[in-house]
């Protein structure tokens, strides 16, 4: 299949910062990449450079089998990071704008954007200004300005930031639907579990740089947990004796019973027997792997301190207290 | 491309426009001025209630108030205002015979307001002036006369020759209205005038065909042959197309800066790039406040001409300068427009901009400032050297082209050659400030950081 996207060597830098430095990806058609990394990381540089609004000092990029985005501007919907509409405009004339902008026909924008904003609930605001709508109702909007040219290439940079919950999942159907329908989505955001959700390829950029193209299914098998999940069936069994066995490196009481961290090179088969025969279980499961704990291996290594990794997670999570609630 | 370019000029234009702000402080404006002079002449045609009343009148001289009776009659203030209105229309009709305009001829006799219908009450010349002005209070509110006129006894004789001749003292109640007060004026100006003729044997009409001498408005001869001067309009053209150029500017630059930093500070400035492309928002940017620019010049001169119509004066002025102020308007938008956008792009608030956008309007007034006097002097050498500097060029040029002496037509083309180039250079600046500014939020830049951005786009 051909590449929808294509970077070779991309670099660019700020002043004495560098922000991007030798970026290569490839991202084929119809897939859902996912673009993830600490707040700075370089993810909204490098969205910024595939959509033509920020050039590289050098390397080369083709999007959708063109030079530049610029000249498939039609073809691409984006959600950027700091969103923005006209205050003092109503919905359905930016609707109109953005979707005749990007080539659409009146009949056909108008159309698309009534039925999207019924599925968002939004279907009463169509007539309203802008300014009158609430921070959740026009981030709606502004997603729906986004799909409204039924793209073929669909970029997010963190599209849940500051969603409730009912609008994260309105607008993941919505995604779910732009992936059936066949568009490649690039979905950059620092909150892991939402990428872990929604994509089948992830990228991981640390200082500009790229440390992980892998796909989801892939990490599961290449990182696996080391860490086995245990709930006891007699809550007053002494857990604690479970750290005399072989294999086993750490036990860290939970609220239902505790989680078991072994050792390197323990086959975590062997450990989860010999943890049911010394105890009975009522639960016991291999903790699934997190990108985030992926995240900290490959930039920090096995041996880093804790303060470090600590530090790093801390990063990884950002400032961006709405996306840990979303 | 273009439609794209079409697009955004569109959205641009309508919202400039349809605002309110627009609407009352733009358009308003020249549409009040507009229905003013339609309307005034009406307004003044129009027959006010009729005035009638009386008059108190001390004579101390004995000679005025024979002569008085003759000039107040309400049959001689007609005559008058009939002589005045017909002299108004002989010019009107002598300025639309000579430029062409033979359907502006007014054909009927001009109307006329009612005469006020004042009768004169002689009061002797020994009474007490308190008591008489008592009466321009009158009881319950109601004054017994309208007006109290009092003669001095040297109105029609000097006491000797290094004096004037006396004169009057009017007191007025406050029923007088400032129209008939001047009714009152003229004719007491008048019968004092003819008693002072009487007594000294002398003939009214004859000084007055002796003394009277008619200005011609001078003729202009050139080699494209004789046209009458107006000096009034040539030395009020200079200024009125600088003023015209200066508004269309501000206007639309100045909605090009703030809807660039508001676009930018609502951050929906990355929401279009991604629709469309940086150049494609500039272009539509600027020539939709071209439009907004072009739509306000075209109602203040479109005013300007129907007034001109109004008063049968249209041939007076010269077409060609119409489309001269175009030309230049278009070319100096480009330059200043520019300049503006480009300070929209780099800052992030409005009040940043002030630092940035001084030298540009100290670059906007200079010019401005300058027109009244260029056209003064159209062909000085300062005037003619200004015509070549840029951006002050336009403004200068335009004014020596409004003024009566035009220059030649070669040194009008370079002016417009330059002025081209200088608004390739500054659009090509703009453009580079632009595509970086945009995306830039933090410390407003200073002149040398855009020099910088300049050089990294």
């Amino acid at each position: 299949m051909e590449a929808a996207l294509e970077l070779k060597g991309l670099n660019k830098s700020f002043g004495a910062t560098r922000a991007i430095e030798d970026l290569d990806l490839v991202i084929p058609y119809g897939a859902t990449y996912g673009l993830i990394g600490p707040s700075g990381a370089g993810k909204t540089t490098a969205i910024r450079m595939i959509m033509s609004i920020l050039f590289p000092d050098s390397g080369t990029l083709r999007v959708l089998d063109r030079g530049s985005a610029l000249e498939a501007k039609d073809r691409i919907g984006y959600l950027p990071e700091e969103r923005g509409v006209y205050r003092k405009m109503r919905v359905d004339a930016f609707l109109l704008y953005m979707g005749r902008l990007k080539g659409g026909t009146r009949a056909a924008v108008e159309a698309r954007a009534k039925a999207l904003l019924t599925r968002l609930g939004l279907a009463d605001a169509l007539k309203k200004k802008c300014e009158d709508l609430s921070k959740g109702m026009l981030q709606r909007v502004q997603f729906v300005a986004a799909i409204i040219n039924e793209p073929e290439l669909l970029i997010l940079d963190e599209p849940f930031s500051g969603l409730d919950p009912v609008s994260v999942r309105l607008l993941k159907e919505l995604i779910a639907e732009e992936q059936q329908r066949g568009a490649t989505i690039i979905f950059s955001t620092h909150v892991m579990s939402h990428a872990e959700e929604l994509c089948q390829q992830i990228v991981m950029i640390h200082k500009g740089r790229k440390v992980l193209d892998a796909p989801m299914a892939g990490l599961r098998r290449q990182y696996d947990a080391r860490t086995i999940c245990f709930e006891p069936l007699d809550r007053t069994a002494d857990l604690m004796s479970l750290k005399e066995l072989p294999g086993i490196e750490r036990v860290r009481l939970t609220d239902e019973g505790c989680d078991i961290a072994l050792a390197p090179d323990t086959d975590p088969a062997a450990a989860m027997r010999a943890v049911v025969a010394a105890i009975a279980p009522a639960r016991i499961e291999l903790a699934r792997v997190r990108l985030e704990d992926v995240f900290v291996r490959l930039v920090s290594g096995d041996g880093a301190s804790s303060e470090s990794q600590h530090a790093l997670r801390k990063a990884l999570r950002g400032s961006d207290v709405e996306g840990e609630i979303a | 491309m273009i439609r794209r370019i079409a697009l955004i000029v569109r959205r641009e234009f309508l919202a400039t426009v349809t605002s309110k702000g627009f609407i009352l402080g733009v358009l308003m404006m020249p549409l009040l001025l507009l229905m003013v002079v339609l309307l005034a002449p009406r307004i003044m045609d129009a027959h006010g209630p009729e005035v009638r009343g009386t008059v108190a009148v001390i004579d101390a001289d004995g000679r005025v108030l024979p002569e008085l009776r003759v000039t107040l009659h309400p049959d001689e203030i007609a005559a008058r205002r009939m002589e005045d209105a017909r002299r108004q229309a002989a010019i009107r009709r002598e300025i639309a015979e000579r430029t062409g305009r033979l359907d502006q001829i007014e054909p009927k006799e001009p109307k006329i307001k009612p005469s006020p219908v004042l009768t004169i009450v002689e009061r002797p010349a020994n009474t007490d002036l308190d008591t008489a002005k008592a009466a321009l209070i009158g009881t319950n509110g109601e004054p017994e006369h309208l007006a109290l006129v009092v003669i001095h006894d040297d109105v029609t004789v000097r006491r000797d020759t290094e004096h004037e001749y006396g004169t009057y003292d009017l007191y007025v109640s406050k029923s007088l209205s400032g129209d008939t007060e001047s009714v009152l004026q003229e004719s007491l100006q008048q019968a004092l005038v003819a008693a002072r003729l009487k007594r000294s044997d002398l003939i009214p009409s004859e000084i007055e065909a002796k003394t009277r001498v008619q200005r011609p408005n001078a003729i202009l001869v050139t080699a494209s042959g004789e046209r009458e001067t107006q000096r009034w309009l040539t030395a009020a053209l200079p200024f009125i197309a600088g003023l015209l150029l200066f508004m269309g500017v501000i206007a639309g630059g100045q909605t090009l800066m703030t809807s660039t930093v508001e676009e930018k500070s609502s951050r929906v400035v990355e929401v279009l790039l991604a629709a469309a492309a940086p150049l494609e928002l500039m272009w539509g940017k600027l020539i939709a406040q071209l439009g907004v620019g072009l739509l306000i010049v075209g109602v203040y001169v479109g005013s300007g001409v129907l007034s001109l119509v109004q008063f049968s004066m249209f041939g007076l002025l010269d077409p060609t300068l119409i489309g001269y102020l175009v030309v230049f308007y278009l070319l100096a938008y480009l330059v200043y427009g520019a300049l503006m956008l480009a300070i929209g792009a780099a800052v992030n608030q409005i009040a940043d901009a002030q630092s940035l956008l001084g030298p540009v309007m100290i670059l906007l007034l200079i010019p401005y400032a300058l027109t009244p006097m260029i056209g003064q002097a159209p062909n000085a050498p300062l005037s003619v050297v200004a015509s070549f500097i840029p951006p002050i060029n336009l403004f200068a040029m335009l004014a020596r082209v409004a003024s009566d002496a035009p220059p030649p037509a070669w040194q009008v083309g370079v002016t417009m050659l330059i002025g081209v180039g200088t608004a390739l250079l500054t659009v090509w600046f703009a453009a580079k400030v632009f595509r970086i500014g945009l995306l830039m939020h933090g410390k407003p830049p200073n002149v040398r950081t855009l020099i910088r951005w300049v050089r990294m786009a």
